[in-house]
């Protein structure tokens, strides 16, 4: 059979690439999920994205301890005590809470047109909006999980500037997407079968960095798909 | 209950707030940073920015007001379920204006406005209370800003007394009634078509619930005894509301306290888990509204915010990851390569080549190839040696040098390589020495001085050499090389030398000696594993020198141009350049590096010893035919640069031993190793010549 002509109509074009992040946020939105679309302004381009916030302790983890000193450090050295007791007034109305703290995880999902697929982009933040490095993101996978992604898909991020904001994200270098959604859309063509392209990929790139999709979304989005 | 009389209240719980905390993303620093560059400049007049508080957190998040990218656009659009609050960036020029700037009398100048606000405006929605201020000042040559957020609030002199302590929604109000409530606030919503509300007025009875303008307040209070607020609450403790009801209780007290005994208070959270939307966990109590006395005029306000600490002071964050350009191209460029170990070659060690320190002799044709090569791969340590200065001929063949660096009698090519390596990649550690390696058959015996200068210049390139972990030999003679490459046979430094012809070359890795203590095995002959030609262990293979039957000599000298081998095919230094590097590299990834057994021509076919492939010892190139060769050959027990004779007198002699060789004719190495015996026994000199009649 002609293999080249089959693959090339499995490509991702770009209009296609926002009817499924279309379809998928119309789920998302029901289930209160959290993706939204982001459109640039005065282009037709965009990208889809999501923000999951979890706590650091939950997420098991904590800064280093060589960079809590130097972050002590610095601090005592540009501001003295005196700088601000005037300000220490004990307000009896509020609660205290510190040491709460987060990590702010953000996705994007980003069309590329010279790899025609989609691209997740990614950056973890702490609340004061510092982005971990990826060695603290990794002490954030579970132990039992790195295994696995040290023979795959961990192995493929890398840096790069987001192409519409201009700002470095980590991503999930997407030379072997295809690869990995051909035999899944040529299954479920076979079957006469339709797949939301972006459910089927999200959620087998999601999980890598901490993102699980509902399972609901493979029906929902799919019948969406097949109107 | 809500006739207790003041002095009864002193027993009743307070209530208290949840104070937000503030949180950034990366992309607000980014923006800041773009817009001080570019609008704000000097200019310290305070900006108007937004942020948002959204509701439906799980539990244990922090109350958090978000200011991302968008908080420079006011006309932005808001998250869904989210609620906007808008503020005042100051942002300063210097640190000690940040510091020295008067935060009580911000933060008072922020409460007396919306007390102003309070008491004048009659439209309650059109209030502002939820408010900000953000004091930052942005270092951008360090990439640290400093910040303190202000969340201001209005404070009761007493504080508010709990009539009702909080309870869930659950507790007091039926399913139905929950079912009812989300109905009612979703047609407001959509009525409004806002996204989310953030105060309003709550009616209910047994079977309904109700839901209007906070600007119904005002009949609200005149119609009934008994009246319900709705806030739209970011908090999720249960105990405690968050703090966007705080000021909108001053409100109420300054504006209907002395008709209001008490206020019933709905914290209205709305949250969806898995699918599922649920308000059950929604807070509801019943505060009693303290007395201000009508003279009591603007109020004493707080709201500045504790650092990680917990303690009264500014945050600072240091984003030099993610923002000096220097770090950025680091970490692209380690991250970029990792993607090799993906995609080809899952055991490829880059930490090894990455941290590996190299020492280029030479920062011609070869040693600027090799030196960019070497970035390619990530490795951070590059040294350079050379004595000439860059000539006009020099730019089109060496692509560390440019037509400027030729003016004015030429810059010191080591000097320049470095500058050059800095600004192709800022993360490199590159030093260059200009230097003269002392040659044998090239005397230094002139004067004292002379004898000095090459003593220096010996001491300097020994303690180069024990300085790194692998030398290059890339200069332009054969004689300049064998210093180093006996001074780093010695210290058994891997060395790996490259040397063209007019369209040949030859790269090559000289054999590893063992150390001295295992030593006594190599001398003794022991054929029994290794043929001539075949499976030659790698502290038995041959240095440059060993395949030679003369001692170096002045090589310059007597010989047309194409002898000095300064002139080949354009592109066959930059074809020896990267193959000495990709030959590092191999034998970087051999479990036993240099002492690895040689690949040969033969074992193109067989399972390579490394992931990358093949390590041999030599690479002999013809660019006429256009084809490799992969010989392989043992060390000469009577070489003049690697042989225990050598190596033995240097150890013992040192200096003395090298000016003696320095100043001699070449005989004075051939009488050492014993290869003036030699050429008297055999003729057949010409059979050695690297030449390309040479067949594996």
């Amino acid at each position: 059979m002609d293999y080249d002509s089959c693959n090339t109509d499995l490509h991702l074009g770009e209009k296609t690439f926002q009817l499924s992040c279309h379809n998928f946020i119309q789920h998302s939105k029901a289930i209160g999920d959290g993706w939204v679309w982001e459109s640039i302004e005065a282009t037709n381009e965009g990208y889809m994205k999501k923000v999951l916030l979890k706590m650091k302790n939950a997420f098991g983890y904590t800064i280093p301890e060589q960079q809590k000193i130097v972050n002590e450090k610095t601090y005592r050295q540009e501001f003295e005590v005196q700088d601000t007791m005037d300000l220490e007034e004990i307000d009896i109305s509020s609660i205290d809470l510190s040491g709460r703290e987060m990590i702010r995880f953000e996705y994007h999902v980003v069309y590329s047109s010279s790899y025609q697929v989609p691209v997740l982009y990614f950056r973890a933040c702490d609340i004061d909006g510092r982005p971990l490095t990826l060695e603290e993101i990794w002490q954030s996978v579970q132990e039992n999980y790195k295994e696995r992604l040290l023979e795959g898909p961990w192995e493929t991020i890398t840096q790069q500037e987001h192409p519409l904001l201009g700002q470095p994200f980590f991503i999930l270098h997407p030379c072997r997407t295809h690869e990995l959604m051909t035999p899944i859309l040529k299954g479920a063509r076979e079957e006469k079968q339709s797949v939301n392209y972006i459910t089927a990929w999200l959620s087998m790139m999601g999980p890598v960095l901490g993102l699980n999709l509902p399972i609901s979304y493979t029906t929902a989005t799919s019948a969406q798909q097949l109107d | 209950m809500a006739d207790l009389d003041g002095n009864d209240c002193i027993s009743l719980p307070k209530l208290q707030f949840t104070p937000f905390s503030s949180a950034l993303d990366a992309g607000f620093w980014h923006e800041l940073t773009r817009r001080k560059l570019n609008d704000y400049r000097l200019d310290e007049s305070p900006r108007r920015i937004k942020g948002y508080y959204c509701n439906g957190d799980p539990d244990g998040l922090p109350m958090r007001l978000t200011l991302e990218f968008s908080a420079f656009e006011m006309e932005s659009a808001t998250p869904t379920r989210c609620c906007a609050a808008t503020g005042l960036l100051y942002n300063t020029n210097t640190l000690e204006s940040f510091k020295a700037c008067d935060k009580k009398a911000l933060l008072q100048k922020s409460v007396e406005e919306i007390w102003k606000s309070i008491e004048f405006d009659e439209t309650p929605d059109c209030l502002n209370l939820n408010r900000f201020l953000l004091l930052t000042f942005a270092d951008l040559k360090r990439y640290r800003f400093y910040y303190w957020f202000c969340f201001p609030a209005l404070c009761l002199p007493e504080g508010v007394h709990l009539l009702q302590p909080p309870a869930p929604l659950s507790k007091t109000f039926s399913l139905n009634q929950i079912k009812a409530l989300q109905d009612a606030y979703d047609a407001l919503c959509c009525r409004t078509g806002a996204s989310a509300i953030p105060y309003f007025v709550v009616k209910y009875t047994v079977d309904s619930v109700s839901i209007s303008p906070l600007a119904s307040l005002e009949e609200e209070v005149r119609a009934q005894k008994k009246v319900t607020i709705g806030v739209y609450d970011p908090c999720t403790l249960p105990q405690y509301p968050g703090w966007p009801l705080r000021n909108l209780l001053y409100l109420i007290t300054y504006r209907w306290g002395q008709v209001l005994d008490s206020l019933e208070v709905l914290c209205f959270r709305d949250r969806t888990l898995q699918g599922m939307r649920s308000l059950t966990h929604s807070l509801l109590f019943e505060v009693k509204l303290p007395k201000l006395s009508n003279a009591s005029g603007c109020p004493k306000g707080v709201g500045w915010e504790k650092n990680q600490k917990g303690a009264m002071g500014p945050r600072i964050v240091n984003l030099s990851e993610c923002m000096d350009p220097r770090r950025l191209a680091e970490s692209s460029v380690d991250l970029n390569l990792k993607l090799m170990r993906w995609r080809l070659v899952p055991t490829l060690d880059l930490e090894k080549v990455i941290s590996t320190k190299c020492l280029l002799l030479g920062a011609g044709t070869l040693g600027c190839n090799v030196a960019r090569t070497l970035l390619g791969w990530g490795v951070r340590h590059i040294t350079f040696v050379d004595n000439a200065k860059i000539s006009y001929s020099n730019p089109v063949r060496q692509p560390l040098y440019e037509f400027e660096d030729c003016l004015g009698g030429g810059k010191s090519k080591a000097l320049a390589a470095v500058e050059r390596l800095r600004k192709i990649f800022p993360g490199v550690d590159a030093h260059g020495h200009h230097l003269s390696i002392p040659m044998p058959g090239h005397p230094v015996n002139f004067s004292e001085e002379t004898m000095q200068q090459a003593l220096k210049d010996v001491q300097q390139m020994e303690a180069l050499i024990s300085s790194h972990d692998v030398v290059f030999l890339l200069m332009d003679t054969r004689e300049s090389r064998w210093l180093p490459t006996m001074i780093a046979a010695s210290q058994r430094k891997l060395v790996i030398n490259a040397a063209l012809g007019f369209d040949t070359f030859v790269v090559m890795r000289h054999g590893l000696k063992k150390l001295p203590v295992q030593d006594s095995s190599t001398s003794s002959g022991d054929t029994g594993s290794t043929s001539l030609f075949s499976n030659i262990p790698g502290h038995k293979l041959g240095c440059y020198f060993c395949n030679d039957v003369v001692a170096p000599g002045d090589s310059t000298r007597d010989r047309t141009l194409d002898q000095q081998c300064t002139v080949s095919r354009p592109g066959l230094a930059m074809i020896a350049g990267a193959l000495a590097v990709e030959l590092l590299v191999s034998v970087l990834q051999h479990p036993e590096g240099g002492y690895a057994v040689a690949s040969s021509s033969d074992d193109r076919m067989n399972e390579p010893p490394t992931s990358l492939g093949l390590v041999p010892h030599q690479i002999r190139g013809f660019l006429s035919r256009f084809d490799n060769v992969l010989p392989a050959s043992l060390a000469f027990d009577k070489c003049t640069a690697c042989s225990a004779a050598v190596l033995h007198r240097y150890e013992r002699d040192g200096f003395q031993f090298l000016a003696e060789v320095f100043n001699s004719s070449h005989s004075f190495l051939e009488d050492l190793t014993g290869l003036t015996l030699l050429h008297q026994e055999t003729q057949a000199a010409e059979i050695w010549d690297m030449s390309d009649d040479e067949s594996i």
